[in-house]
């Protein structure tokens, strides 16, 4: 009798050991592949951001001196300045995104065209949406400034590029406009799962539109919102090609984003020490927000809910 | 048996790998070879590379050619990782650095060896290849900047001529801008736009290299100057935000009076504006002769196996053969005196008036300015320039905008290195 549960626990502990064997085989490529291309590098970085080093020079501790530079460095500040802004811009997307998703989700004539060409812009590659957006805005020949001034809507070109007041909020319209069509796919298909006779009851309840929307759609949109939100965020967060390719941070540093500015620190002026305490600030920020988002969404933003 | 049969394999592969080189079979000499974007070229080079092989038998060679921005950090990453190629072509001030941090070999001894190399070069376009008396690269193409003006557009103004002052840079531009016209242009990377400066005066940095020196009284009335012409329309504003299209487009757009670009900017324009001829476009040197040189040099990295195959293959390649037909199949200056003597009467025949922008860039080439020899180029560059453009755009006074460069270049000479 004593022997007889050790006889059935030693298969069931073989079964279980070779489940999480299997388990590991079929995380390791990913694992394997996280862990060289994204934990080791946070780690060296960490490590290079308390050291002097460039490409060809030894490697020398510098305790905080890079953070510590960061506190003098009006460029920073700017680029940080910057990238909030940008993130602050992702709302307004989510926004307009809503409205069209509420349009195209009724039963207006061609949704499905509308659906289709508002989506479009997502899977454009951004370097290809920043050319786009660059000829738009063109002084000379941008249809922008074309509409305008056949519209008698201005006298001079607006240099939307070129100019410390506009080059922000052009970049931003470029970046909201690429980000318009996911939005509005995540919102449509939170739409589509609200069950409809919530809205029937609300209206024999004698709750009008706005009413309905406020208390039925955008309660049970949440998750999408706050889906839509974090990457949204994260998209503006790392917005370098859409930058890079549009002003390349100018004019001054009018557009100066720090996922731009870490680049720049880098590969032109071959700080590399520098760049990897800006970083590693960068990282702290985003992991920062991203939990603080996840928290506002009750803590399961994007989570597939099961049955 | 089997454990004998693996003993003895191991045996001899140790045998083989503790022999010098040379007693092992004959391995084929390698040569990695780094340009920038020149794949255009692919044709030449071929021949370039058989016509080297010939000379040098078992010489294999791996050409790489990287776009514009490309090129820094690949060659960074293969210097780190010690793979960088046996030659690289370097563009504007990017190679101080390199050369500064023992990237590059030092190429004086070979050329002190063979002072006939030397002699086939510009020694102006030479010696801007010098970092600490000692010469890292040999040039592979040059430019400087010139003053293009649309003579029609002078015509209409009542101009007879290119300005030959600062003022008159000025005094013609604002004369010239009506409308949608604007009077003057100019290119403003890689220093580009140092000859306004310098032509009235102006140092970027004490003559020891270690402060900032242009933060006086006339630098501010200048930039002054300069914002209140940009502010009127005299000055194209694209001449502080654009980068390499958007100024040469704007120039070939036929609205603007002056550019202020280097030889490389014609063909573009030439390409894009269907108005330009011999009668209509102009071509001079900036007042005081004063203009900012943009070369390609080959250098040698110093981790190349074969320093002595590296240095015959720049010589065969910047050498008059080869630089003649590089300089007749891209109409440009190789810096090579022989072969640019060859390319610009080809060049006569075909494109007269692309041979009178070359001939301008080898006049007047001891007047360089904006080509300092530091390896912190690209940091003073950043420190600097975007409070310029502050001034310029008129988002800060011209004292304050100097005032912030002055901290921030100062900040740049002092950091440790």
């Amino acid at each position: 009798m004593a022997v007889a549960p050790a006889v059935t626990y030693r298969p069931q502990r073989l079964v279980r050991t070779r489940r999480a064997v299997l388990v590991w085989c079929f995380l390791a490529p990913s694992l394997i592949i996280f862990l060289l291309y994204r934990i080791i590098p946070l780690l060296w970085n960490v490590a290079l951001s308390f050291a002097d080093w460039a490409p060809l020079r030894p490697m020398r501790w510098a305790g905080f001196d890079q953070y510590e530079e960061m506190f003098y460095d009006e460029v920073f500040w700017q680029a940080l300045w910057n990238t909030l802004l940008f993130i602050a811009s992702a709302p307004l997307g989510i926004v307009i995104a809503l409205g069209l998703a509420l349009l195209v989700s009724s039963d207006i004539r061609g949704r499905n065209v509308y659906r289709t060409i508002i989506f479009i812009s997502y899977p454009l590659m951004t370097v290809a949406v920043a050319i786009i957006w660059r000829w738009l805005f063109e002084e000379r020949v941008g249809l922008i400034n074309y509409v305008a001034r056949s519209l008698h809507l201005v006298d001079q070109p607006i240099q939307f590029l070129n100019s410390f007041f506009w080059a922000l909020p052009s970049v931003i319209a470029a970046n909201i406009w690429q980000m318009l069509g996911f939005y509005m796919i995540i919102l449509l298909t939170g739409l589509q799962n609200i069950p409809p006779n919530l809205y029937e009851a609300a209206a024999i309840d004698g709750a009008d539109a706005r009413r309905r929307f406020w208390r039925i759609t955008v309660p049970l949109l949440k998750p999408s919102l706050f889906l839509c939100f974090v990457i949204g965020m994260l998209n503006s967060f790392t917005s370098f090609d859409l930058v890079y390719v549009m002003t390349g941070g100018g004019p001054g540093r009018a557009t100066e984003l720090l996922v731009t500015y870490i680049y720049k620190l880098g590969f032109s002026q071959t700080r590399f020490d520098y760049a990897a305490a800006v970083t590693i600030v960068f990282f702290v920020m985003l992991v920062t927000i991203t939990w603080m988002a996840n928290r506002l969404s009750g803590g399961n933003a994007g989570a597939v809910e099961k049955d | 048996m089997k454990r004998r049969t693996v003993l003895q394999a191991a045996l001899a592969g140790a045998t083989t790998l503790a022999l010098p080189s040379a007693p092992r079979a004959q391995t084929p000499r390698k040569l990695s070879y780094l340009t920038w974007n020149i794949s255009d070229q692919e044709q030449l080079f071929k021949e370039e590379f058989a016509d080297f092989r010939s000379a040098n038998p078992g010489v294999e060679i791996e050409w790489l050619d990287k776009k514009g921005p490309e090129l820094p950090p690949f060659y960074q990453t293969q210097l780190v990782a010690g793979t960088a190629p046996d030659v690289v072509d370097l563009q504007g001030a990017i190679w101080v650095e390199y050369a500064a941090n023992g990237a590059l070999l030092d190429l004086t001894p070979y050329l002190q060896k063979e002072p006939e190399v030397a002699k086939l070069f510009n020694p102006d376009y030479l010696a801007s290849w010098q970092y600490q008396g000692k010469n890292y690269m040999l040039p592979f193409y040059v430019a400087k900047t010139l003053l293009y003006y649309n003579k029609t557009m002078f015509k209409e103004a009542g101009l007879s001529g290119p300005p030959q002052t600062f003022d008159e840079i000025l005094s013609f531009a604002q004369k010239i801008s009506k409308g949608e016209k604007t009077g003057f242009l100019t290119l403003n990377f890689d220093w580009l736009y140092w000859p306004l400066f310098k032509m009235n005066g102006i140092e970027l940095l004490t003559p020891d290299m270690k402060q900032a020196a242009f933060n006086t009284p006339k630098m501010a009335e200048v930039l002054d100057r300069l914002a209140k012409a940009t502010d009127s329309g005299a000055i194209n504003k694209i001449s502080w935000t654009g980068r390499w299209v958007e100024p040469n487009g704007a120039f070939a757009a036929n609205t603007v009076g002056m550019l202020h670009a280097h030889s490389s900017s014609y063909f573009f324009v030439k390409g894009q504006g269907s108005w330009i001829n011999e009668s209509t476009l102009g071509v001079a040197q900036a007042p005081g002769y004063w203009a900012t040189p943009t070369n390609h040099g080959f250098g040698i990295s110093k981790n190349t196996k074969n320093p002595d195959l590296a240095w015959a293959f720049i010589k065969h390649v910047t050498g008059t053969k080869w630089a003649t037909r590089f300089s007749q199949s891209r109409k440009l200056l190789t810096g090579n005196i022989a072969a640019d003597r060859a390319g610009l009467e080809y060049l006569r025949k075909d494109d007269p008036l692309g041979a009178q922008v070359l001939q301008t860039q080898l006049e007047h080439t001891e007047k360089f300015t904006g080509n300092w020899p530091l390896p912190i180029d690209a940091q003073l560059k950043d420190a600097f320039y975007p409070e310029i453009q502050n001034a310029v755009l008129g988002r800060k006074s011209a004292k304050q905008a100097l005032s912030d460069a002055e901290r921030a270049v100062n900040r740049v000479l002092s950091r440790k290195s």
